[in-house]
């Protein structure tokens, strides 16, 4: 090898190594101290994210409020199936809001048809009416998990017609059949666990389906029937979505010690616990009933800009933490928007069943 | 009884850094030295600490001993003593002990005309202590960041600071640290075994020699590193152990406040996939 | 003052290469002319070769080879024979184990057979290769040590792949064959399993790990502080003991009150070393199979710290308290 080579090379790993430094972060950093001390129950935070972070989470403007006086909607339009029990004033304030959360580009004409605004026909407006009773529902079925803090259509929407975080089922390997049919669901680097090679479709089992979250088995004897490391697996696939939706880590509502054990969990663990049987609740109470208009719209509204409204299975686009979290521990960083519109919980029928409360 | 046969001849004053011939004697096999005084010194005191840290700390048990560090509140001042201060203290008799035993392994060395590798070598397991007791809470603003003194607490410290970064095996530098620790393991178990097996024939062979040593690895693998290059690489991979042992702790928290997996995004992002 | 440490050879002679002692009658002939590359002359010795080429060997690289082969073949299959992908996503791809719901069966093999396959062929590759040293070092009329030592990490290997899957009925519980992926298994081990450093033989085997690297960097750099009295001679040194064993014996008794000689500090090293997979084998073995839960296991033996949950009011688990009661 003649010098000029062994120079270029080593200047090429110099400044490889130069380059390798920018991936990382630096000091000062934020921590937050949650549990005893010495315990490394902590939150690590890099102060200079959180400029964007609250540019993320303004608030939009709040309409004014209208009095609670004159006719009801549902007397003085037709076709008013939730929300006929409010006022006009507050009717078409709550119809401002709704534009201004979920198609402020779209406008009124996303669902309705102008020429016939109680009309059906255009099928946003039917997926419009189910979310706000689903939205109903989660404020006052679900404050076990958003308080009194409460969802409006902006928590998820954001003003985009279709909620920037979703997800639908994905249990196909890139090759479906073949040598590595058998992959277990895992083994890409996928971003829906954070980037690690964890099984990466952790919301079919979990956030749809009911299969057991719990790994660790309460004995500490042999028991009959016990998950294996595979379940472990699919379970930190779930931990690590709700870990980088909220922005935080593990210990948030774990100490890591003893996964298991409630008398050594913070109680955001049981907040948590909660938000997983709600999203259960409203992917299959709210969102998976719908399935139907959006597979006869799959891409959506004809005017609208083509955006899958639909998985690879054809099933709808579904919640998960991150619906409403968007990579902050609470959604909107626990700013309460429900507050300024109490319109959306006059919803007069949910037309669901039961909450699925396991 | 405390000097071996050979030994009295090597008894000789000289070598020493500090203190010149004040402190150059020797208790039973122990050569005592100004660095041992201060050994002795930061050692009684601390390990009167930890026995008092016991005493408070409501248990005997030797597993359940726990001297916490302080919260995180306090930042880089000082705790009052049953929250955390008693840590503080402990900790600079800590160092104090250690860093006195590097220099009085130097000075063994120079009384005894060796090189200085084992008090270097020393300093790098007593630089992956400080790291994680000094250098890293100090760049992220509190002592309450060092580890509890205890031997199961401070598993329980490990196992949270590991998951405060999502997946601690996805840290580049733990993944180097814990190549090089079995490394060393493996390096450690075929020179021990064949300097053993040298040694050791069976029934009836003699002793054999280095070029047996040699030729056992040549034959083996195809490459003898040699009766002093595997004392360098040994040396060389444990100390990188602990090196990059140390690299991986100060950067998890000070250099990234993420999930370690989310780390790696810069190889998945790079341009050249596109 | 500056002084020469012994870090690097400065001067090299360079002669011709040393073919060897002799081998006993019937071993096959060493293979290849002997080298020399200088450079890594500077760190040991700089000859390379020649090669003892048995069967032994040559099988166990073949079958070596054909284990990473099928590994290799599909994780390219993974990702859709996408050769790019393959090097972007290689430290995420595996070769998986069988699901657990076929048990201890043999699966299709795109469900965890060619694991079996590859788990087999490497399982022979390796032990192949522990023959081979247990041969090579009886040709030269030396003690089988590093034979030994070799096993105690076979020992780790088959408890991690082959008995405690046994023991499980199932393989899903094996390492899957991946670099992320088998780091996922080790972190999914530990948590299913309720925590792994409260696994006393998980304890042991770390405390033998650092103390094997404690051990080499104090042996390495005795050796290296007694360059200039010949150290590195230790087989002379521990038969017919000079002043570089004096002076290293000396330099440990004077300061820790305690000294090895030159072969006893082999085998402290060779324990430590042995050990290590020896005791972490075991923890492994336990682990699910009579221990289900360590963090639970340790309570019940009083070895669990407790702290002051002063910052929360810990709540209930929250599934005995839904409608329909405990479960």
């Amino acid at each position: 090898m003649s010098y000029a080579v062994k120079a270029a090379a080593a200047v090429a790993a110099a400044l490889g190594s130069f380059a390798l430094l920018f991936t990382f972060e630096r000091p000062p950093v934020d921590t937050v101290q949650t549990g005893y001390r010495g315990l490394g129950i902590e939150q690590v935070y890099n102060p200079r994210t959180e400029a964007a972070t609250l540019a993320a989470n303004q608030l939009p403007e709040v309409i004014a409020r209208v009095p609670a006086v004159g006719p009801r909607a549902g007397q003085v339009y037709q076709n008013v199936q939730v929300l006929g029990d409010i006022t006009v004033a507050q009717f078409a304030r709550t119809m401002a809001a709704l534009t201004q959360w979920v198609s402020p580009e779209q406008g009124c004409n996303y669902c309705h048809n102008p020429n016939n605004m109680a009309s059906d026909e255009i099928y946003t407006k039917v997926v419009a009416r189910r979310m706000l009773q689903m939205t109903a529902r989660i404020n006052a079925e679900w404050k076990s998990h958003v308080q009194e803090t409460g969802v409006t259509c902006y928590t998820c929407h954001r003003g985009n017609p279709v909620p920037a975080y979703s997800w639908y089922n994905n249990d196909r390997p890139p090759r479906a059949a073949g040598l590595a049919a058998g992959q277990a669901g895992q083994n890409l680097a996928a971003p829906t666990v954070g980037y690690a090679s964890l099984p990466n479709d952790p919301f079919t089992p979990y956030l749809e389906q009911a299969s057991l979250i719990r790994v660790q088995t309460p004995a500490p004897r042999v028991m009959p029937v016990k998950p294996g490391i595979k379940d472990a697996e699919w379970t930190y696939g779930l931990m690590m979505h709700m870990s980088t939706s909220l922005g935080v880590n593990c210990t948030y509502c774990h100490n890591s010690r003893a996964w298991y054990s409630w008398e050594e969990s913070p109680p955001t663990r049981t907040n948590a616990w909660h938000g997983i049987r709600m999203v259960r609740d409203v992917n299959n109470n709210f969102i998976t009933p719908l399935q139907p208009v959006w597979a006869a719209n799959p891409n959506g509204p004809p005017t609208g800009p083509a955006q899958s409204r639909v998985g690879i299975h054809g099933d709808p686009l579904k919640v998960n933490c991150g619906t409403c979290h968007q990579g902050n521990y609470k959604p909107l960083l626990g700013q309460s928007m429900l507050r300024d519109y109490p319109e959306l919980n006059a919803v007069t029928k949910i037309d669901a069943p039961e909450p699925i409360r396991q | 009884m405390s000097m071996l046969s050979f030994e009295r001849k090597y008894r000789v004053r000289g070598g020493t850094l500090v203190g010149g011939d004040l402190f150059d004697y020797w208790i039973g096999p122990f050569w005592v030295g100004f660095f041992g005084i201060t050994t002795a010194f930061f050692t009684v005191i601390g390990t009167a600490l930890i026995l008092y840290g016991a005493a408070i700390g409501g248990t005997w048990n030797p597993w359940l001993i726990n001297i916490a560090p302080p919260d995180l509140k306090y930042g880089l001042g000082l705790a009052p003593i049953r929250e955390g201060g008693l840590w503080q203290a402990i900790t600079v008799c800590a160092i104090g002990a250690f860093v006195s035993w590097i220099f009085r392994q130097a000075e063994i060395s120079r009384k005894l005309g060796m090189g200085y590798h084992i008090p270097v070598a020393y300093s790098f397991a007593v630089f992956a202590y400080i790291t994680l007791v000094v250098i890293r809470p100090v760049l992220m603003g509190a002592w309450g960041h060092g580890f509890p003194y205890g031997i199961f607490s401070h598993l329980d410290w490990v196992s949270n600071v590991g998951y405060q970064y999502l997946h601690f095996h996805y840290n580049p530098a733990h993944m180097i640290a814990v190549s090089f620790f079995f490394t060393t393991v493996l390096a450690l178990s075929l020179h021990g075994a064949l300097v053993l097996s040298a040694l050791n024939p069976p029934r009836g062979e003699t002793v054999k020699t280095s070029e047996h040593e040699n030729t056992f690895f040549r034959d083996f693998i195809g490459y003898s590193i040699g009766t002093l290059g595997i004392h360098r690489l040994g040396l060389f991979v444990a100390l990188s152990a602990g090196f990059w042992s140390a690299v991986c702790i100060v950067i998890s928290g000070p250099f990234w406040t993420r999930g370690w997996p989310e780390w790696w995004t810069w190889w998945l992002n790079l341009p050249i996939w596109r | 003052m500056a002084e020469y440490q012994n870090i690097f050879t400065r001067i090299q002679v360079v002669g011709p290469a040393y073919p060897g002692v002799p081998l006993p009658k019937g071993d096959n002939p060493r293979k290849y002319t002997p080298g020399h590359w200088h450079l890594l002359g500077r760190l040991g010795d700089a000859q390379i070769g020649p090669v003892y080429l048995g069967w032994l060997g040559l099988l166990s690289i073949f079958t070596g080879f054909l284990a990473f082969e099928i590994i290799g073949l599909v994780m390219l299959d993974s990702v859709n024979w996408d050769i790019r992908q393959f090097v972007r996503q290689l430290f995420w791809l595996a070769l998986e184990p069988p699901p657990p719901k076929y048990g201890l069966r043999f699966p299709p093999l795109n469900e965890g057979g060619w694991w079996i396959i590859a788990g087999f062929l490497l399982s022979v590759s390796v032990v192949l290769w522990w023959l081979r040293t247990y041969r090579r070092a009886r040709a030269l009329g030396m003690g089988t040590h590093v034979a030994w030592a070799f096993a105690a990490a076979l020992w780790l290997y088959f408890v991690c792949g082959f008995f405690r899957p046994l023991l499980m009925g199932s393989w899903s519980e094996a390492v899957p064959f991946g670099i992320f992926p088998h780091l996922d298994w080790t972190a999914a081990l530990s948590i299913r399993y309720g925590n792994l450093f409260y696994n006393p033989f998980h304890a042991l085997s770390i405390v033998f790990l650092y103390g094997a690297t404690l051990l080499f960097a104090m042996h390495g750099a005795t050796i290296l502080a007694l360059g200039r009295f010949g150290g590195e001679r230790e087989i002379e040194l521990a038969v017919d003991r000079g002043t570089a064993a004096e002076r290293g014996g000396l330099f440990w008794r004077w300061t820790m009150g305690f000294n090895a000689s030159f072969e006893s500090i082999h085998r402290w090293a060779w324990w430590f070393a042995v050990l290590c997979p020896l005791t972490g084998g075991i923890g492994i073995l336990l682990t699910g199979t009579v221990v289900d839960n360590w963090h639970q296991w340790a309570m019940q033996h009083a070895f669990a710290p407790s702290y002051p949950p002063e910052s929360w009011n810990a709540l209930p688990d929250p599934l005995t308290l839904a409608p329909g009661g405990a479960r």
